[in-house]
């Protein structure tokens, strides 16, 4: 049991170091690419769907905390929608069949939709002022974490697919 | 079965949604000021931003040292850092030239820049709007605090340093970030305001009265110093259009262009002897 959650712990803080690599690469590559990609959430989702959803709350909140540190907005916010994100995923996938592609992107695009609506009106209520939605491209978020995240679950399976025909 | 192992995920989830609130309770009446907490996340992942940004860029370098002459590049690079501090320089002489009164207070405001130049590279940016935050990859072991004003290649203002500045990373908060406010002056009206961010490419230039003299577009903008953080004299941006204010008919509508350009920040200059952290 110990060891089982100190593993978590290790995921956990490796993926959160991988979600911040994708950050700044995305960073140092176009700063405009970050208003429509978000890796904190395309990893969060990618680890609640296959670990659940307690799994899915701890890793958001740790995920959310790290986005929030490298930003100047109001620290906790994104913790909290990355946490609603997680547990929510991991509960939901577990009870509904994600398994096909489709199925799967598009249920990663409601959910990135639901977070990124929570975190406009919990920013709207905190800073009692409206969210720059830089000319709409802000919207194009989800759909590119659905399809990113989607394709992360397609490319491990076509991974484990071709090394197990090898061996 | 325990109470624990049939509510666990249920427990977590309002366990964890309560510290969030908390933590947002508690960072609203802070404003600004940044936590013990948020100190320390961002000491543990700075590095990481850091490291993964340097590895970018070298193997971007790499890429290009693979194809360019080697020696052509080496002297280039250091042609172009000569050029930066000339930049630099030839900028603070205009700008302390057009302010000063007396050749004494020229050579004061002159001395007060020597030596007082660090340069930086930019490593991050802000996760959540490109336009309120920029991380460099200098921190308080090179002589960096909180409020020191920050230049680009060309002098042109870009920010100042804000909390969290660990010991090799800090965070430099835009002028174009909806919580900065600049002291400014225009040039040739004399226009006097607060320049603040809107978190997108422009700014607003506030408090400028209806009764004024009118601002012409493509006028230049210089900071004041009133503001105690940024020295006076640094070249911020240019008016792009002036208009009646529908909300508050005693003040003009003036929207501002801030000089620096966001695609192309990679290096900056941190002013450690200015008034503000220097000071």
């Amino acid at each position: 049991m110990r060891d089982s959650a100190a593993k978590d712990l290790l995921r956990g803080f490796l993926g959160t170091l991988v979600a911040v690599a994708l950050y700044s690469v995305a960073g140092a590559g176009a700063p405009a690419l970050l208003i429509v990609f978000n890796a904190f959430s395309v990893i969060v989702l990618y680890f609640s769907i296959r670990r659940g959803e307690v799994f899915g709350a701890l890793f958001g909140t740790m995920c959310g905390l790290v986005q929030d540190t490298f930003s100047l907005g109001i620290f906790g916010v994104a913790g909290l929608t990355k946490t609603l994100l997680g547990f929510w995923t991991g509960f939901i996938s577990r009870r509904i069949d994600v398994g096909p592609f489709t199925r799967k992107a598009l249920f990663m695009l409601v959910m990135s939709v639901l977070e990124m609506a929570l975190w406009v009106l919990i920013t709207a209520v905190v800073r009692l002022e409206s969210v720059n939605l830089h000319g709409g491209l802000i919207f194009l978020q989800p759909l590119v974490t659905a399809v990113l995240g989607s394709s992360l679950f397609a490319a491990e399976r076509r991974i484990k697919a071709r090394s197990s025909r090898g061996s | 079965m325990s109470f624990w192992d049939n509510r666990r995920s249920a427990l977590v989830l309002v366990g964890l949604t309560l510290f969030h609130v908390l933590l947002i309770s508690v960072q609203v009446p802070l404003g600004p000021g940044k936590s013990l907490f948020e100190k320390a996340i961002f000491f543990v992942f700075s590095p990481v931003q850091r490291a993964v940004t340097g590895t970018v860029r070298g193997i971007g370098s790499l890429w290009k040292g693979y194809f360019d002459l080697r020696g052509v590049r080496a002297e280039n690079e250091k042609l172009k850092r000569q050029v930066f501090f000339l930049n630099q320089d030839v900028r603070f002489l205009e700008d302390r030239l057009s302010f000063a009164h007396s050749e004494a207070e020229l050579r004061a405001s002159l001395t007060e820049f020597e030596g007082s130049l660090v340069v930086a590279r930019v490593i991050g940016i802000d996760s959540t709007n490109p336009h309120q935050a920029v991380v460099i990859d200098k921190g308080s072991l090179d002589g960096i605090t909180r409020d020191m004003a920050v230049c680009d290649r060309t002098g042109a203002l870009v920010g100042r340093t804000i909390a969290p500045v660990s010991l090799k990373e800090s965070m430099v908060q835009l002028v174009t970030d909806k919580d900065s406010s600049v002291s400014v002056q225009s040039v040739t009206a004399g226009l006097v305001g607060s320049m603040t961010g809107q978190s997108k490419d422009v700014c607003d230039l506030r408090y400028v009265l209806a009764s004024s003299p009118v601002g012409s577009e493509g006028e230049e903008l210089r900071t004041t110093g009133f503001d105690k953080i940024y020295p006076v004299g640094i070249r911020v941006g240019v008016i792009q259009s002036v208009g009646k204010d529908a909300a508050s008919p005693i003040f003009r509508s003036i929207v501002v262009k801030p000089y620096f350009d966001f695609a192309s920040l990679d290096v900056v200059a941190v002013l450690t002897k200015g008034p503000g952290g220097g000071a």
